[in-house]
């Protein structure tokens, strides 16, 4: 079938709070009720919530969609109706294809089974032949590192090897749409490597890739589009940086001390930044606050944090010689900040906070998360946080006497 | 309303065949771990009935003397081998769905797994402790004649009503854990409503006639006409194995309608 893999129409999902009757006693009412009225799907119950309204997206071969949202926005519920373990309330949700499904990765693993013995049962759970399994096994479990313990017992295994094992085994599938529910959260930084690896492998060889996580910059570096789900209101989606952006600005932009009048990240033209900027260049965070508090010697602070959650710098406008200031309740304050930024690639939240200059006392700090986002675009490193601009001095040709 | 019954019917056999290697999975793990998890290990699929064997004789043939057609020993214990495999399928069944909560809400894959693993082992175990019938009849010198080639047909009717009513158990169990306690008691009654232990034809009477309506009667009689009494099963069992497909198909149609809503109710 034509179309892309991956459809999600008009979505519409509720649930109820709180516990349905689970017994018989709670039958008999509840049957007695529905006899006299018949109940609209469409209408909410008391008692009943929307976890998803209207909620539309697609996405297509060799396309990864970052699902995100705070806890509670309906992420897992989106991704449980796409592997039909729940079924809209209203509109369509469709998955075309061989679905891999990394939810839980371990959730078919019996604790009193050893590790090989669970590769077969786990590998049939996620839709593969025996043949298959048996034909990956062997490098299923060179993936997970696990040989010396691979008939041992389940229980025995740490969190970290139950999470290696359950991937490896994922990452084995042969899937035309992969649907990824923040299950890399676990395991250690070289194994999260190898996983990652192994995600952009499956998106390259054109699989449909729908990601939900926390982790901002696992979203970033994976996908090119995502969307943004929040309770109770419209979902947000589009390109990756705007949805990221619109993420952190959705913390707190409103203050019970300050508002913020306007704020922009501009580069040396003066112009709002559009698209992701090169390392090292220079930005300036201008703003305008009105203080509805009146705060005396105070100083200004510039916080820029990776989006997940890497403090890359966090410093005091008094540390570098600036002059604090005194406010009244109703005026407003200017600030200009200007910084290098000499990241690698990756998408940045900028912080804002005003603080008592004269104790340091941290906790009269106001603090305007996410008054600012900017995306770093760069290929040339391999790794890293921080552009250190190396320059490499190397002479060869000098005999050494031995 | 027809056509979409016939295309359930469809996506509900397409479906078994797609994860039928789940489903050998499924029984190979639950197998695997009684092993693993017991000294018995099968030993308990044979163990069991000749207990109850052991136990229903004193009583039949010491305190209150029963005529029946073959000795009574081999009588009780071919009539709770048969029961044994139709109450311990489904006391395992009832709670199949409710004791893998993790699987049922987080992954998705035909529920009808399940209880028809639940069915698989129970063959196992039943094949298992068969051969200490086999014994039995070697034993008391009784050799089955060409009846026996009935007894393809009165397994598979007596699989068909098992399975038919292990998806309506478990599906059950699922939304009332009631389910689970009136079973106990329920198993209880219908075996002495059976004629696991003693003949049934001689209860006459409006009892009789309710009696009649059991349906695992027949079945486990059929049994014995076919293995130890060198007969055809009678007409009751006809109407017992239209019964099973009746039972099997609406349980099955029922469960697959409803198990979309099962990860919202587990």
């Amino acid at each position: 079938m034509p179309g892309p893999p991956i459809v999600f129409d008009g979505v519409w999902k509720k649930f109820r709070r709180g516990e349905r009757h689970d017994s018989l006693r709670d039958l008999i009412p509840s049957y007695a009720k529905k006899l006299f009225s018949r109940p609209n799907e469409a209408d909410l119950q008391e008692s009943e919530f929307w976890a998803l309204r209207d909620v539309s997206f697609s996405v297509d071969h060799g396309e990864a969609l970052g699902v995100i949202g705070q806890n509670g926005s309906g992420k897992s519920t989106v991704l449980k109706l796409l592997t039909k373990i729940l079924r809209p309330t209203l509109g369509e949700s469709r998955v075309v294809g061989r679905v891999g499904a990394l939810i839980e990765i371990a959730a078919g693993f019996h604790q009193d089974l050893t590790g090989r013995e669970n590769v077969y049962l786990q590998g049939a759970i996620m839709g593969m032949r025996r043949s298959e399994i048996q034909r990956h096994f062997d490098a299923i479990v060179d993936f997970s590192g696990l040989e010396p313990f691979i008939d041992t017992p389940v229980k025995r295994y740490s969190s970290g090897m139950n999470a290696r094992l359950g991937f490896s085994i994922a990452a084995h599938l042969d899937p035309t749409v992969l649907l990824i529910d923040e299950v890399l959260a676990v395991g250690d930084v070289n194994f999260q490597q190898k996983c990652y690896e192994r995600l952009r492998e499956f998106r390259k060889s054109g699989a449909a890739i729908a990601f939900v996580s926390h982790n901002m910059q696992a979203v970033a570096n994976l996908c090119d589009k995502a969307i943004l789900l929040r309770p109770g209101e419209a979902p947000v989606s589009g390109p990756i940086s705007d949805v990221l952006a619109r993420y952190f600005r959705a913390f707190s932009l409103s203050n019970p001390h300050v508002q913020v009048l306007s704020a922009s990240l501009v580069d040396d033209s003066g112009l709002p930044l559009e698209r992701p900027v090169k390392p090292d260049t220079i930005l300036t965070l201008r703003g305008s606050l009105l203080c509805t508090t009146a705060f005396s010697n105070f100083g200004l602070s510039l916080r820029v944090v990776r989006a997940d959650g890497l403090v890359m710098f966090n410093g005091v406008s008094t540390s570098d010689q600036a002059a604090a200031h005194d406010i009244e309740a109703g005026e407003t304050l200017e600030f200009a900040i200007r910084f290098r930024a000499s990241l690698l690639r990756g998408t940045y939240r900028v912080d804002v906070s005003l603080f008592d200059a004269t104790a340091h006392r941290r906790w009269q700090e106001i603090v305007i998360d996410g008054i600012g986002t900017f995306a770093v675009d760069e290929t040339n490193r391999v790794a890293g946080c921080v552009e250190l601009a190396p320059t490499f001095d190397v002479t060869t040709g000098a005999a050494v006497a031995r | 309303m027809r056509a979409s019954l016939r295309s359930d019917l469809k996506e509900m056999l397409a479906e078994q065949f797609d994860y039928r290697e789940l489903l050998y999975q499924m029984t190979l793990r639950d197998l695997l771990l009684r092993y693993k998890q017991t000294v018995m290990g099968f030993g308990w699929a044979i163990f069991m009935p000749l207990v109850n064997t052991a136990v229903f004789s004193v009583i039949f043939t010491r305190v209150a003397p029963l005529p029946t057609p073959v000795p009574y020993p081999l009588f009780a214990f071919c009539g709770l081998w048969a029961w044994n495999f139709f109450a311990s399928t489904l006391r395992f069944s009832v709670s199949s769905l409710t004791s893998n909560t993790n699987l049922v809400a987080k992954v998705y894959f035909p529920r009808e797994i399940f209880p028809f693993s639940a069915v698989l082992v129970g063959v196992v175990d039943f094949v298992v402790s068969a051969t200490v019938l086999v014994a039995m009849m070697v034993w008391y010198g009784i050799v089955p004649g060409i009846s026996i080639l009935w007894l393809p047909v009165v397994i598979a009717v007596h699989i068909a009503f098992t399975a038919g009513v292990a998806l309506i158990v478990s599906m059950a169990n699922l939304f009332y854990r009631d389910v689970k306690y009136l079973f106990e008691v329920a198993i209880t009654v219908w075996m002495f409503a059976t004629s696991v232990v003693y003949p049934m034809d001689r209860i006459d009477g409006r009892l009789g006639a309710v009696l009649a309506l059991n349906p695992m009667t027949p079945i486990i009689d059929a049994y014995r006409n076919v293995l130890l009494l060198g007969e055809a099963p009678t007409p009751a069992f006809a109407a017992a194995a239209l019964l099973s497909v009746v039972v099997l198909t609406v349980g099955w149609l029922v469960f697959h309608r409803a198990e979309f809503s099962f990860a919202e109710n587990v």
